[in-house]
């Protein structure tokens, strides 16, 4: 699906963001990118949607390939209306718009035969709490249900992989839990491949499938999740567990 | 005449004017929104838009009808022109320098207009009716009359197109943050161009509604400055604000005529926006931020 070699970011010319970056996302597959603030996780998901333009960042080395074409050069609508919906770190939900303007406005990346009603019903069916919300302003919804708009808008689109930037961030133990069960079954039924960036490698390792440690701009370590979860230096500086004392 | 009767005549004439104040200010706040730029050209736009149909109409002969069409089309046309060459690649830079480029185009446009079309008056056919309506012993002047009303329906349109329209959530996803618009597939660059085209024809509409009510000159253009206060009055960002806003300083102005020397025409408006301001800073109708704290 997703395939990423030795990427190499720079912003304005000078601040090296990611040195050496190789990943890759399967059919299918949820994948998730962990490391300290700072390691380079977000720019490499802007990387991917294209978005380091708008921030003065560039791709200096490296390839990117979605669906086996290099999409380094195109424009960040268009990699959108060819099925990777990044839904970006803070959510991003657009305040002024009701709940259902903010899912019409991804409509314009809407790709599938369906038509838009049906797919802002899949929306409301996967979060009721939406349904009732619909006419409100989207400024006024909690954090729990702008990441759930968030979300929405990227099931309007019906893209082949999501980029999913912390989507716990801010976010009270028991919606994260709701919302991750939420993301584990729009995988499972639509067969989304995700790309998850995660502080919360707890979670986030219970839910991929494998993944990757980014430190510094480079990808350090990585395997499936049972195995970096009983790796040592994994338990201790991700997942905060106390192996001295063990 | 009683002085009541002077009074309503008056108001009403003022905020048929100011009808035709709501439909250009959409103009400059529908560009505002897709993309941040002050369009000081509106008033140069409208102006050659009323010269198009003159041209069309007049000097080509096609009547008043197919003369407005050529002139919507041209106007469009010129609108999309300047959109591509002077103000996209001006994107991102300082919000004053793209308003000096919008100062120069209406420059340059009046320049033209006046080589072309020379400094005089030059005589349109009439689109509206002179017939005068009465509203009881009201007189309404015919004109006046007529161009609110096309201006009120074209405006209270527009607003309805932009609050239930695709195109209108993705002008107003693109006006709150251009890069959550292009992160849903919205092509922010045609938004803006989409906004410039809206301009032109809420331009072209006004510009011949005007050379209609009073003359056509290169200086047709200069009643954009009065629209200004609409603007501001209104709230840059909200589009329903506009016709509200326009009739208010539409029918402050012909008051002002009545009662203090003309000079105060120019005054009376900004008096109260600055008013307004003092009071609410984003305008009558401008958008609180919709934020959760
Ligand atoms: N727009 C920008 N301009 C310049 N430098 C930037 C920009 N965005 C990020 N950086 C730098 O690039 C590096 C990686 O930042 P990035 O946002 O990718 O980290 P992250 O892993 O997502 O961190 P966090 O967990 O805090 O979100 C940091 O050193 C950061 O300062
Ligand atoms: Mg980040």
């Amino acid at each position: 699906m997703l395939e990423i070699k030795n990427l190499e970011v720079v912003y304005q010319g000078v601040i090296q963001a990611l040195a050496d970056i190789s990943l890759s996302v399967p059919e299918g597959k949820i994948v998730t990118l962990l490391g300290a603030n700072g390691a380079g996780k977000t720019t490499t998901l802007k990387a991917i949607s294209n978005f380091l333009p708008l921030e003065h960042g560039r791709v200096t080395q490296g390839s990117i390939t979605i669906g086996g074409k290099n999409m380094i050069k195109a424009p960040p609508h268009e990699i959108v209306r060819r099925g990777v919906f990044h839904v970006r770190e803070g959510r991003h939900v657009f305040s002024a718009l009701t709940v259902e303007e903010n899912l019409v406005a991804a409509t314009f990346a809407h790709r599938g035969k369906r038509s838009r009603k049906d797919a802002y019903e899949e929306v409301y069916s996967y979060f009721p709490i939406l349904s009732q919300r619909r006419n409100q302003h989207a400024g006024y919804l909690s954090g729990g249900e702008q990441q759930m708009l968030a979300i929405g808008r990227a099931l309007v689109a019906d893209p082949d992989l999501i980029l999913l930037d912390e989507p716990s961030l801010g976010l009270a133990p028991l919606i994260v839990a709701d919302i991750f069960e939420i993301i584990a079954r729009i995988n499972r039924e639509k067969k989304v491949s995700m790309l998850l960036v995660e502080q919360n490698a707890v979670i986030a390792l219970k839910y991929a499938s494998y993944g990757y440690v980014l430190e510094n701009g480079r990808t350090v370590l990585e395997g499936t999740t049972e195995d970096l979860s009983a790796n040592e230096d994994i338990q201790k500086y991700y997942l905060g567990v106390d192996t001295e004392a063990a | 005449m009683s002085p009541l009767q002077l009074f309503i005549e008056y108001s009403i004439v003022g905020i048929a004017a100011g009808g035709i104040y709501a439909l250009i200010a959409l103009g400059i706040i529908v560009i505002f929104k897709a993309s941040h730029t002050f369009n000081f050209a509106m008033g140069e736009m409208m102006m050659l838009s009323a010269y198009f149909f003159y041209a069309a109409s007049v000097t080509f002969a096609l009547g008043p009808a197919l003369g407005l069409i050529v002139a919507m089309i041209g106007s469009i046309i010129v609108a999309l022109i300047i959109e591509r060459v002077a103000i996209r690649p001006m994107l991102g830079r300082p919000f004053i320098a793209v308003v000096m480029v919008t100062f120069g185009i209406g420059s340059i446009l009046r320049g033209i207009v006046g080589m072309v079309w020379g400094p005089n008056e030059v005589q349109i056919p009439s689109i509206l009716s002179r017939s005068p309506i009465f509203l009881g012993d009201i007189f309404v002047p015919g004109k006046t009359a007529r161009g609110f009303a096309i201006a009120v329906i074209l405006v209270v349109a527009l607003i309805a197109y932009l609050r239930f329209s695709r195109a209108g959530v993705a002008l107003r996803a693109a006006a709150e943050s251009a890069t959550t618009a292009y992160s849903m597939g919205i092509n922010v660059r045609n938004v803006v161009a989409f906004a410039w085209v809206i301009a032109a024809i809420t331009g072209c509409i006004s510009g011949v509604l005007m050379a209609n009510i009073n003359t056509l000159t290169p200086h047709l253009g200069l009643v954009a400055l009065n629209v200004l206060s609409v603007v501001i009055l209104g709230g840059l960002s909200s589009i329903s604000g506009v016709l509200v806003a326009g009739l208010i300083i539409g029918w402050l102005e012909a008051i002002t005529g009545l009662y203090l020397p003309t000079e105060f025409r120019e005054i009376t408006p900004y008096v109260l926006v600055l008013i307004v301001l003092l009071v609410r800073p984003t305008g009558l109708f401008g958008a609180k931020e919709v934020e959760r704290i």
